[in-house]
């Protein structure tokens, strides 16, 4: 090689360095012992600990936070298998524990990385070394979870009555549905406030809101196997399973009074009309039992409202 | 009588690369097989009395040309080629009677070392 | 469909062995981190369509809860991205293989699939790149889902190419209940460039 070819070659060495210097990823170079042998930049602003500090010392005292068990997961293959591996920030959210570094823009209080652990071999072809390739995911990451977090809102949106926090309507008719294919027996109950649109007029919306709210509390304490929803407006179905038309009576009474009582001291009367249907063996659909329960509640709306109607043909 | 050399691989390029990688002056007659099942029907002719195995192949894979070899007490002298280099499958196939074993993919060098190491190749 | 669109028998053929070299070097690595014997198959080499991709993958295993993981590589002007895909039945063998102790949660499983996709991935990419002299660099894995519907896997789209050639390895280990997919694609210009040294090695 001509002396020009050697200051040339030791000029892109410099460069080399320089720019594995001040690259925007984290480099660390380890020994077989787990000992640093290169720390970039990256490392040194990140984690406050100096190149001349961490040449040498083991990456486990440096960062006694640092999962040594996981990590030698992971990084033994390497040296054995001569193979890179991969970590996402999805397995854990990092390697090191960063702070934010970014006042304005971060949005996370530490920074999200993936990691690569590539074998370095030495003249002999052993793999004597690693070299670990910290990047920062947080973006993206914060970005992800953002998006699980939105679908996840999303499809309670699409079953859940956001007043009452009850099933809505098409839900839990996909819920009947599927309760009336199982074969099980069980009543149905349809609660329909009594004059509320007077009620509407007379007290505020904020007030509306809340007698409703509260009836959806009383529904839900009825439990889960009781698949309770707000059906619509001021009506609430109840499937209540494996009951038998009496106990269901029962149920549906304690209800009607409990809503009575929700106007006790106010000036004006607050009650419900409920309609019970059994499921019977010639019940031949699932809309066919709903609008057994209709009819039931129809019935109690005709004898004069504040009462529990049980269907009979 | 020259010796008779049955390369016996699924791949029309394994059995081109095992071809070339015998040495050159290794006065040999080569066969060709394409499957287990040809392969030791090559063997039964007398096509066979070295024979370059591959493993994984269609119809009859290497283990089964290697035990028929054994019960049948056909005449011929297994080199196991292969891609499968678990020291499993090395296990195995000494077990059932291979001679050596070749990790592909093949070269001149591998090739001849064998050739020699077993006395195959004389004068060498 | 038409193999002979992008590649023709002789070359179809050398891929083959080609892959049949790597894959054993890739079980080699999986046999030694789980100590088992890894029961290699011959791998199937097809092209296939953009429209296709997803029923080549429901083809690629029996079950259809998986999970995957992608990783693209890039190398002298070829690229392409692998995919491992486990059926879920298989983990709590691996696990134990692995020596992982612990429940097996959805991230312990995640883990295993992580580190089981470094090595196969890896060493069989890296297997193909030697033999045709040419450096992968792989890119950073992706996980695509974990117990999902393998329909669901692979969103449509058009992702800029129309055909593509695909390697599938099924690999299986011996004795236990651990079946895992590894599907390799090459796009058409791709294919182009490693037809070129294909040829070399025919020649």
């Amino acid at each position: 090689m001509s002396d020009k070819g050697q200051v040339d070659t030791i000029k892109d060495i410099h460069w080399l360095m320089d720019i594995l210097q001040n690259i925007d990823v984290g480099l660390v170079v380890l020994d077989r012992n787990y000992e640093v042998q290169l720390w970039n930049a990256f490392m040194e602003g990140h984690s406050g600990v100096s190149p001349q500090l961490a040449k040498g010392k083991n990456l486990f005292s440096l960062f006694p936070d640092l999962d040594e068990t996981w990590f030698k997961q992971k990084a033994e293959p390497v040296f054995q298998l001569k193979t890179r591996t991969f970590t996402i920030w999805e397995q854990r959210p990092y390697l090191f524990h960063f702070r934010n570094s970014r006042p304005i823009t971060g949005r996370s209080k530490f920074m999200y990385q993936n990691t690569s652990i590539i074998p370095l071999e030495s003249v002999t072809r052993q793999a004597d070394h690693l070299c670990v390739i910290i990047y920062d995911v947080t973006d993206t990451a914060v970005g992800k979870i953002d998006i699980s977090r939105a679908n996840q809102t999303l499809s309670e949106i699409q079953v859940r009555d956001t007043l009452t926090g009850l099933t809505n309507k098409s839900a839990w008719l996909n819920v009947l549905e599927n309760y009336y294919a199982s074969q099980q027996q069980g009543c149905l109950l349809l609660l329909d406030m009594d004059h509320f649109r007077d009620l509407n007029h007379a007290l505020s919306h904020q007030q509306c809101d809340e007698i409703l709210r509260r009836i959806g509390t009383g529904l839900k304490t009825l439990g889960d196997e009781q698949h309770a929803a707000r059906f619509g407006g001021e009506i609430f179905s109840v499937i209540l399973a494996g009951k038998g038309a009496d106990e269901a009576m029962q149920i549906a009474e304690k209800l009607r009074r409990s809503v009575l009582s929700l106007g006790k001291n106010s000036q004006y009367t607050i009650s419900a009309s409920i309609g019970v249907a059994e499921r019977l063996d010639d019940t031949p659909s699932a809309s066919e039992w709903l609008s057994n329960a209709d009819k039931a509640l129809y019935h109690a709306k005709e004898s004069g409202r504040n009462r529990t109607s049980l269907f009979k043909r | 009588m020259s010796l008779n050399v049955l390369i016996c691989d699924d791949s029309s390029f394994a059995r081109k690369q095992m071809a070339r990688a015998l040495p050159k002056e290794w006065q040999v007659e080569v066969h060709f097989a394409g499957d287990g099942v040809e392969g030791v029907n090559a063997i039964r002719e007398g096509k066979g009395d070295v024979v370059f195995l591959d493993l994984t192949m269609p119809n009859m894979d290497g283990y089964g040309v290697l035990e028929t070899i054994r019960r049948d007490d056909l005449p011929a002298m297994v080199i196991v080629v292969s891609g499968d280099i678990q020291p499993d499958a090395q296990d195995r196939v000494k077990k059932l009677g291979a001679m050596a074993f070749i990790k592909k993919p093949i070269d001149a060098d591998k090739a001849r070392s064998v050739l020699t190491e077993y006395g195959i190749m004389t004068g060498a | 469909m038409s193999v002979a669109a992008i590649i023709n028998e002789d070359q179809r053929d050398c891929y083959q062995e080609l892959t049949n070299v790597a894959m054993g070097q890739a079980a080699d690595r999986l046999a030694r981190l789980l100590n088992a014997y890894v029961v290699l198959p011959i791998p199937k080499i097809s092209v296939i369509e953009n429209s296709d991709l997803n029923m080549a993958l429901q083809g690629a295993t029996s079950d259809s809860s998986v999970s995957a993981v992608c990783q693209g590589f890039i190398g002298a002007g070829i690229s392409g991205e692998a995919m491992l895909m486990f059926n879920d039945a298989s983990f709590a063998s691996l696990a134990s293989l692995m020596k992982y102790s612990g429940p097996l949660t959805q991230s312990a499983e995640l883990e295993l699939l992580m580190d089981t996709a470094s090595v196969l991935i890896g060493a069989c990419i890296h297997g193909i790149g030697d033999q045709l002299e040419i450096v992968f660099n792989q890119g950073h894995p992706v996980v695509l889902g974990q117990h999902c519907d393998m329909a669901d896997l692979v969103a449509y789209g058009n992702n800029g190419w129309d055909k593509a050639l695909a390697i599938e390895i099924h690999y299986t280990i011996e004795h236990v209940n651990i079946e895992c997919e590894l599907l390799l694609l090459f796009t058409e210009e791709s294919v182009r460039a490693l037809n070129k040294k294909i040829d070399y090695l025919l020649d």
